[in-house]
């Protein structure tokens, strides 16, 4: 475990130093946010029925958008290199980076959410669900992008071959995340959807790290 | 002679030039039958006319572009464990006719919906993941062709392949778990089951793209044996 | 719309699908075996 906590504050300190890429993806998500009801139109009811759906999908885009620089850097300069050439196993350190990067980025989301959600008009037990959804699902939207993130090392192609391995993989945490949500505002119960939502973080917290491990030595072979 | 004879590419080459016709007469056989079946054997449907005999490559389709992504997963999972460079060519070979099912099954099923349901496309979970699965096998090409060594694709795309493999159940298990507009796995027509023929049609037909299916893998692999191998002595000797 | 239009869209498309998937199968035998010819010259002029 020491790995992990080792990797976790190393990469939460960078990114305190290095604030760029967190406040890149808080702007990103709000700025998206707030194009919705311009361009729709922001006739009240229209808002409050979309409102969940478009915060999931810009919290998805903004989740997107931090995953190139989730190994690009270490990768860059050798220190991935040393990483996995030192005796402690890599599962440690490696799942320590993707907590690091959630926290980083898929943390400030969720927090904010219910501030756009208000943009939208969403009433508060839909702002619940929806922020506990995003609490669900942007760690494993961290997880599934970190394995394609670590696919994608070096590759001709750079970001739209990410989107094509990372958007398809997302779509799943995006139908349960924003279906809890709308059967929420419906009056239906969003357990179900959370449940699976919850069921998916546990699966891919064990499943996605050793498949990051795997993807990271393919690409130092 | 072992199985293991026909590990390397070289001799895999010269198999699979004599079995691939073999593989597309059989194809083109079992669907002539299937379609006489399928289109004059079968009776019109009580409640949906004619256009339900698209079943016989809606349906087909479907279970291929399944079956394909499992078995070019198989393949993939046994180029990671053995390291063997014919089965990550087996899984190259595989996933454009897996891709082209998919989109026929996507394809064909719009235009049995258009009719039927007042709609070319909905989204619901079958649809949805199904898309996906063509999203998956493009994933898969493009990944394994991005790197100037064709290993360090082979390897990363298999491991593609093998993390993608949870959607199959998605797709499966999808019209269970969600009652939305696609229809259960059983097909119903007229009555509690389906008119005999139209079983055999469909399973005809459903043979017919599996045998295609091998012949054109065992044809495209060839190539990608000649290309991958062209430094090799045996290749320059052909 | 009538019910042959959807018939020959799907019995169509999926003919076109598979006369397309042959010949690009053609297609790339025909350019692996350039290259090949391609590699044989490499060779020949060492």
């Amino acid at each position: 475990m020491s790995g992990f906590a080792w990797a976790f504050a190393r990469d939460l300190r960078l990114a305190w130093r290095h604030p760029g890429e967190t406040l890149m993806v808080v702007a990103f998500f709000v700025l998206v946010a707030s194009l919705f009801p311009l361009g729709v139109g922001a006739e009240p009811q229209l808002l409050r029925r979309i409102g969940s759906g478009v915060i999931w999908v810009c919290a998805l885009l903004a989740a997107f958008l931090s995953l190139s620089s989730l190994f690009a850097s270490d990768y860059l300069d050798g220190t991935l290199e040393q990483m996995v050439l030192s005796p402690r196993p890599m599962i440690g350190w490696t799942s320590g980076k993707i907590a690091a990067h959630w926290a980083a980025t898929g943390l400030p989301l969720t927090l904010l959410s219910p501030l756009l959600a208000l943009q939208y008009g969403l009433d508060a037990d839909t702002v619940a669900i929806l922020a506990l959804g995003l609490a669900l699902g942007t760690p494993l939207l961290s997880l599934l992008g970190a394995a394609c993130s670590a696919l994608t090392l070096g590759a001709r192609g750079g970001g739209v071959l990410l989107a094509l391995l990372a958007l398809p993989l997302f779509v799943p945490v995006l139908i349960f995340g924003a279906g809890a949500a709308e059967a929420q505002a419906s009056g239906l119960s969003a357990a179900p959807h959370l449940s699976l939502l919850g069921a998916g973080l546990i699966v891919g917290a064990m499943a996605l790290p050793p498949a990051a491990c795997a993807a990271i030595r393919i690409a130092l072979d | 002679m072992a199985w293991s004879y026909f590990s390397s590419p070289a001799t895999f080459y010269r198999l699979a030039r004599s079995l691939a016709p073999w593989f597309f007469a059989l194809a083109a056989l079992l669907a002539a039958a299937g379609l006489y079946t399928g289109f004059v054997v079968a009776p019109t449907d009580a409640q949906q006319g004619e256009v339900y005999r698209v079943i016989f490559i809606h349906v087909p389709a479907a279970w291929m572009s399944m079956f394909l992504y499992f078995v070019m997963a198989c393949y993939a999972g046994m180029s990671l464990t053995f390291n063997t460079r014919l089965a990550a060519m087996m899984a190259r070979a595989i996933a454009p006719t897996g891709a082209m099912f998919t989109f026929l099954a996507l394809w064909t099923g719009a235009f049995w919906g258009r009719p039927t349901w007042g709609t070319y496309w909905a989204w619901d979970a079958r649809m949805v993941s199904e898309l996906v699965l063509l999203f998956l096998y493009i994933g898969f090409i493009a990944l394994a062709n991005a790197f100037e060594d064709s290993r360090r694709g082979d390897r990363a795309a298999s491991l593609l392949a093998l993390v993608g493999l949870v959607n199959l159940p998605i797709i499966y298990f999808s019209v269970q778990w969600w009652n939305t507009l696609h229809q259960g796995s059983s097909v119903k027509f007229t009555g509690s089951t389906m008119h005999v023929a139209m079983l055999q049609a469909m399973l005809l037909m459903t043979f017919a793209c599996w045998m295609y299916a091998i012949g054109a893998t065992l044809t495209r692999v060839r190539s990608v044996i000649l290309e991958r191998e062209r430094r090799t002595r045996w290749v320059r000797a052909l | 719309m009538t019910h042959e239009f959807y018939l020959w869209m799907s019995y169509g498309v999926f003919a076109l699908a598979i006369a397309a998937e042959i010949a690009g199968l053609a297609l790339r035998k025909r350019q692996a075996l350039k290259a090949v010819e391609e590699e044989r010259e490499l060779e020949a002029q060492d």
